[in-house]
């Protein structure tokens, strides 16, 4: 059965180079990059090479870029990192954040500080007159995310990042999903920390990376070594740095024409969709998107059944966020853009990426409208 | 993901729609997560003769909806009054643990349903000798 992948804000593939890049690094290359010896040294030299690719990919200086296991950690750090210097004070975020986000500041609500969760417009967009207006004299960080996982709207960062500097408060951006896929450079922006991870963008699992502007005041949430300048303690994933940073080589060449393609596909999927299903929208901005994002629902389908009737032809999407799919209430993130219950419900990600082919949308064309008359057929909403 | 009789049921549904003048009808709803099931009955000499379904739900709701419809053909109407989501839950050959409401929606549609016809039985008695 022809197989279609939909699914690449969840994850995406290893890239071949990536995983040949990588596996010297396992058995022969295989030294602890703190050894003094020469296998360590060579391993050091491994790591440092690859700190150096992701920061020229991001404009800025290899010692402001820390090695993490992943987002979720990168969000850590530079939640828990920032709070733990000062230990207490106010946090603004939005109500359409990454879990890894909500949940760390969640819990330092418990801890003691206070965290204002600003809401988004119907397209998912923070408005950074709202994020000026929350700033309080105990304001120790504004974390927004570049862009959201669920809908792909891009939020107006440059803008978030000019009130909270203006301020003097630390400006942290969850970049995962839009890292490697849209060009930005963090220091123009004026983003004080970054999160970004490799699994998005065709490197492996397992590894992310927080950039950390030089002068930001923080603490280590995780204690050990002295390893990434006593800021992640933690012997290195030397394969998965070297992959890491192959992944990211790669992006550079092609994420350029890479979005401008995935735009045209992810236009072509949404007006093929609306010429052949009726009652149908599309969540998140029309155009302030991500290039392969496509959310859209069908109203009176439930997603988990629309998802499986597409799975068993072999299209892999996805019913919002991965994290959040074995949730059978309707999305957070359409609920906090004000989308009703029945809308929200029938919610389906198609998420692309440089394996889709203009044929897998064609494809996924045919099919979809198919499988949704036919869930739609056996609903009771659909004859009321 | 979900076993070979819960995927044959999602991809060929038995008995899906409405029916002309049922002699029982029941829905029931998961507040939760917003599935709706709708059953209808075709009682004869007190036990289930036909039954139809429609839902909206995931794709384990609308397979136990399906299966359900073939599972109570022949129950007199107090053996489907006592019917169990584990019984449903059974004859689908399991439920993963996070859509065991499945078989719950079901089996209170079903039980919504079988009270429905006891209710018309009395009001609408055929000399007496209807049911019971």
């Amino acid at each position: 059965m022809r197989r279609i992948y939909l699914d690449h804000n969840a994850s995406t593939p290893v890239h071949p180079e990536v995983l040949t890049a990588m596996l010297p690094y396992f058995a022969e290359c295989f030294g602890n990059p703190s050894s003094i010896h020469s296998f360590g040294r060579e391993a050091r030299d491994a790591v440092e090479t690859a700190r150096e690719a992701i920061a020229g990919f991001l404009g800025v200086a290899k010692e402001e870029v820390v090695f993490t296991s992943g987002g979720t950690e990168s969000d850590n750090l530079a939640i828990k990192g920032i709070a733990g210097a000062p230990r207490s004070g106010h946090i603004i975020t939005s109500q359409i954040e990454h879990h890894a986000v909500l949940r760390t500041c969640q819990h330092l609500e418990r801890e003691g500080f206070s965290v204002t969760y600003l809401p988004v417009d119907g397209h998912g967009l923070v408005d950074p007159e709202a994020v000026e207006r929350a700033l309080r004299p105990d304001t120790i960080l504004v974390t927004i995310q570049y862009a959201n996982s669920e809908v792909g709207t891009i939020e107006p960062v440059e803008e978030i990042a000019r009130v909270a500097r203006a301020r003097g408060v630390p400006f942290h951006v969850d970049g995962v999903q839009a890292f490697g896929k849209v060009p930005f450079q963090v220091r123009e922006i004026g983003i004080d920390l970054l999160s970004f991870s490799s699994h998005k963008i065709y490197g492996p699992k397992g590894i992310g990376g927080l950039y950390i502007r030089k002068g930001t005041r923080m603490v280590p949430i995780q204690h050990g070594g002295d390893h990434e300048r006593r800021r992640r303690a933690g012997t290195e994933n030397v394969a998965a740095c070297v992959g890491f940073a192959k992944a990211v080589e790669l992006r550079a060449r092609e994420m350029h024409d890479e979005a401008r393609r995935l735009t045209q596909l992810r236009d072509r999927f949404w007006e093929g969709i609306r010429e052949r299903v009726p009652d149908v929208r599309l969540n998140g901005h029309p155009t302030r998107r991500l290039p392969g994002t496509s959310n859209i629902s069908f109203k009176g389908v439930e997603a988990e059944s629309l998802i499986l009737a597409l799975d068993l032809k072999g299209i892999g999407a996805s019913a919002g966020s991965a994290c959040t799919s074995g949730s059978l209430e309707p999305s957070f993130v359409l609920t906090a853009m004000g989308e009703p219950p029945e809308w929200a419900l029938g919610a389906l990600r198609c998420s692309m990426g440089r394996g889709t082919t203009a044929e897998d949308v064609e494809y996924v064309l045919e099919v979809l409208p198919a499988a949704v008359q036919r869930i739609r057929a056996l609903s009771p909403a659909n004859v009321a | 993901m979900y076993n070979p009789t819960l995927l044959d049921h999602f991809r060929h549904p038995r008995n899906v729609g409405l029916m002309r003048d049922p002699d029982g009808a029941g829905e029931s709803e998961n507040p939760v997560c917003g599935d709706l099931a709708k059953f209808f009955l075709r009682v004869t000499e007190g036990k289930v003769a036909e039954a139809r379904f429609q839902t909206y739900g995931c794709g384990p709701s609308i397979a136990a909806s399906s299966l359900a419809t073939e599972l109570i053909r022949g129950l007199t109407i107090d053996a489907l009054a006592a019917l169990t989501p584990d019984a449903v839950e059974t004859a689908l050959g399991g439920l993963p643990p996070d859509r065991r409401h499945s078989a719950d929606l079901v089996v209170d549609a079903l039980r919504a349903a079988a009270q429905d016809y006891r209710s018309r039985a009395v009001v609408v008695p055929e000399g007496g000798a209807e049911g019971v």
